[in-house]
């Protein structure tokens, strides 16, 4: 347990530790070489310059130039450089430790008694003014502070620090990061509808809080799988137990007209009508559970829209001979849609036989494909029927289950209003969308969107 | 009298519907399992299987497998409605028509007829009828005799839809045959809504003849009017 957490908090630490050490390590290193450099000619050399710069810029720019470039020689040189004027100040008015003035008073007493030659950068940077300034290396304050503040001296000890956690720090990441990355895609296999997605296989010899996630994770799509396993059989012996009676029923129907001769002809038409309309009352309940079970959602496949749409014109127009009307392709171009072709078929034949069951006789059930102006990801279907269309405050009410727009109308016209209830639900299976609107001349269009599959 | 065995695993549903069709003058006799069904379909000559998808032991998939392998006997399927799977596995396994389950009888003896003469039509043809005794196009040679089909020297078996099919598709090659007008005439019976049959039989046909020597689709399908057997 919480082995992930430890695995992070270590990590972390050790990055921690690794960064400041280094760092230290740098730094002080630095400072040690700086201090035995003290009475080293290379040093000496580097003073002597910064006095002929001094000197050159205190003529040139005087006393404002002179404090910028020790500003600038400050940022940059490990080891404090004080300007000293005659009464003791520093030019950039910082405070003089107490052993420079020491050494400084010292020596001005050698200077009076003319003891020494001093080497020239003791010599006083003279200005134009007349003042001057002595330069007073201060070796004893070169700090640990001092050299983290200097960038250029810093930096190099720096990078190599740096480099070397942003290296752990990037393994770290991406042990943590690959399975969940593993994790995600299953989990976006699974709301696809592929149940068989399992995830420990991928975690190696791995204990840690995401293996836990990992198995409890597996031990979810696999009772999942059940579920929708346990759903789907369910559904198919209702399917198969509900038929079983009617399946006998119409056979028993054959014996009776085998054997009454003609005699009760049209009660046994009646009779044979009611078992077909039950019929198909049952498959259109069972489809609907099906789709709200959502166990077909799995197979998804690319649809070609126009294929499907020209297809249904073939069929449809069976249909539509029978009640003397006409099914129209209006406007359809290429389009591949992500979805379950089968499911897609039901919803779309749906849509366009509750359209051919409502239009007026000798007028057409007109379908388009629309490009979606909002949205160039998707498509729209219209379906467009010169019915009598349906009261306003109805139509959001079309797609639930057994609605009724008129009692009496949709008595006659046979209808039991599943299949706009089962088009809605498979439209929106694959993130589409379906509504009704009343044309202002006359009739209904049921408009479908549907999201274009990416290539 | 023809006969029919009809393999069923609902025995209430079975012994009505063989009293339905003995009325129809049919010879019937039941099976109620898969295992039954098979092996009374192998040793008896029938004229016809009637073979529900849904049975114990073996489903009529398995049993249709198994009997294509060794008999081109005549089969109807019986499937679940709202299946159209089910149809679609029934007719490529070589079934030569389905019928959704529930249906009228009147449908069924409807199709049992228009199945039993395609096969029939072997039998008249052998007698000398007045259609040419064979037709060969390209590396095609369907007898109409013997009711075999040779592709390049291959001979390929098929079911009696099948060749009906065929027959129909190569006497009118080079034109476009119309899927209402292949249903009446090959499947005996009106093309009717969202139907897969002709386009199953069609699509076996492709496979089991393979494209023309040129690489071509031997039977083309023309989109909303239906098929076309090309020539070379």
């Amino acid at each position: 347990m919480h082995r992930l957490f430890w695995k992070i908090f270590l990590s972390f630490w050790l990055t921690l530790i690794i960064f400041a050490a280094l760092l230290m390590f740098a730094a002080s290193s630095y400072l040690e070489h700086i201090r035995t450099q003290q009475d080293i000619g290379s040093m000496r050399t580097r003073l002597s310059e910064y006095f002929h710069q001094g000197q050159t810029v205190a003529k040139q720019k005087g006393i404002a130039g002179l404090k910028e470039w020790l500003d600038r020689l400050d940022h940059s040189e490990a080891i404090p450089i004080f300007l000293i004027n005659e009464a003791g100040k520093d030019l950039l008015e910082r405070e003089i430790p107490a052993d420079i003035i020491a050494r400084l008073d010292r020596r001005r007493e050698h200077a009076e008694r003319g003891e020494r030659k001093r080497p020239s950068h003791q010599q006083p940077i003279r200005l134009p003014d007349g003042s001057s300034y002595r330069m007073v290396p201060d070796f004893q304050s070169i700090t640990l502070l001092r050299i983290l503040q200097r960038p250029r001296v810093i930096g190099l000890p720096m990078a190599v620090a740096a480099l070397v956690s942003a290296l752990i720090c990037l393994l770290l990441s991406r042990y943590l990061t690959f399975p969940l990355e593993r994790l995600r895609r299953a989990t976006q296999h699974i709301a696809a509808g592929d149940l068989a997605q399992r995830v420990v296989p991928f975690m190696g010899n791995r204990r840690d809080e995401i293996a836990d996630l990992a198995g409890a994770f597996d031990k979810m799509a696999e009772r999942l799988e059940k579920v929708f396993g346990a759903q789907r059989q369910l559904l198919s012996d209702a399917s198969h137990e509900l038929r079983s009676p009617l399946a006998r029923l119409q056979v028993a129907l054959g014996l009776a007209r085998q054997r009454s001769n003609g005699q009760a002809e049209k009660e046994l038409d009646r009779i044979e009508l009611e078992i077909e309309r039950l019929d198909e009352l049952i498959g259109q309940l069972l489809e609907l559970s099906r789709l709200e079970a959502g166990v077909d959602a799995a197979h998804i496949d690319q649809v070609d829209i126009r294929e499907l749409l020209e297809g249904f014109i073939e069929d449809a127009q069976f249909e539509a001979d029978s009640r003397g009307c006409q099914v129209k392709l209006q406007k359809a171009f290429p389009a591949m849609v992500k979805a379950n072709a089968m499911l897609l078929h039901s919803a779309i034949e749906n849509v366009i036989r509750n359209a051919i069951k409502y239009t007026k006789q000798d007028t057409a059930v007109e379908i388009s494909m629309l490009e979606d102006a909002g949205n160039p990801d998707s498509i729209i279907i219209q379906v467009r029927d010169h019915g009598p269309g349906a009261p306003e405050e109805m139509l959001p009410h079309l797609f639930e289950p057994f609605v009724r727009v008129e009692e009496a109308r949709d008595r006659l016209s046979g209808g039991h209003g599943l299949g706009l209830a089962i088009a809605e639900r498979a439209v929106r299976l694959y993130g589409g969308e379906i509504m009704a609107r009343n044309e202002p001349d006359e009739g209904l269009s049921i408009y479908i969107r549907l999201q274009r599959a990416k290539i | 009298m023809a006969r029919i065995l009809l393999a069923d695993d609902d025995i209430e549903l079975s012994d009505m519907l063989a009293d339905y069709l003995g009325k129809e003058g049919f010879d019937v006799d039941v099976a109620h399992d898969g295992d039954a069904a098979l092996s009374k379909a192998l040793a008896n000559p029938y004229d016809l299987l009637i073979l529900d998808v849904m049975m114990p032991n073996r489903s009529g998939f398995d049993v249709l497998r198994e009997l294509r392998a060794r008999s081109l006997l005549p089969v109807l399927m019986l499937t679940a409605r709202g299946d159209d799977i089910d149809s679609i596995v029934g007719l490529e396994l070589g079934a030569d028509d389905y019928l959704a389950k529930p249906s009228s009888p009147r449908v069924l003896v409807a199709r049992i007829r228009a199945i039993l003469r395609r096969a029939e039509a072997k039998g008249e043809l052998q007698n000398g009828g007045e259609r040419p005794d064979q037709i060969a196009l390209d590396n095609l040679v369907m007898h109409m005799g013997s009711r075999t089909v040779v592709c390049g020297n291959n001979p390929v078996s098929m079911t009696s839809t099948e060749f009906s099919v065929l027959d129909i598709l190569l006497r009118e090659a080079g034109n476009v045959v119309s899927k209402a007008n292949l249903s009446e005439r090959a499947l005996g019976r009106k093309l009717s809504r969202y139907d897969r049959s002709l386009d199953m039989h069609v699509s076996n046909l492709r496979k089991k003849l393979g494209p023309l020597s040129d690489g071509r689709e031997r039977i083309k399908t023309v989109r909303g009017v239906g098929y076309i057997y090309s020539r070379t």
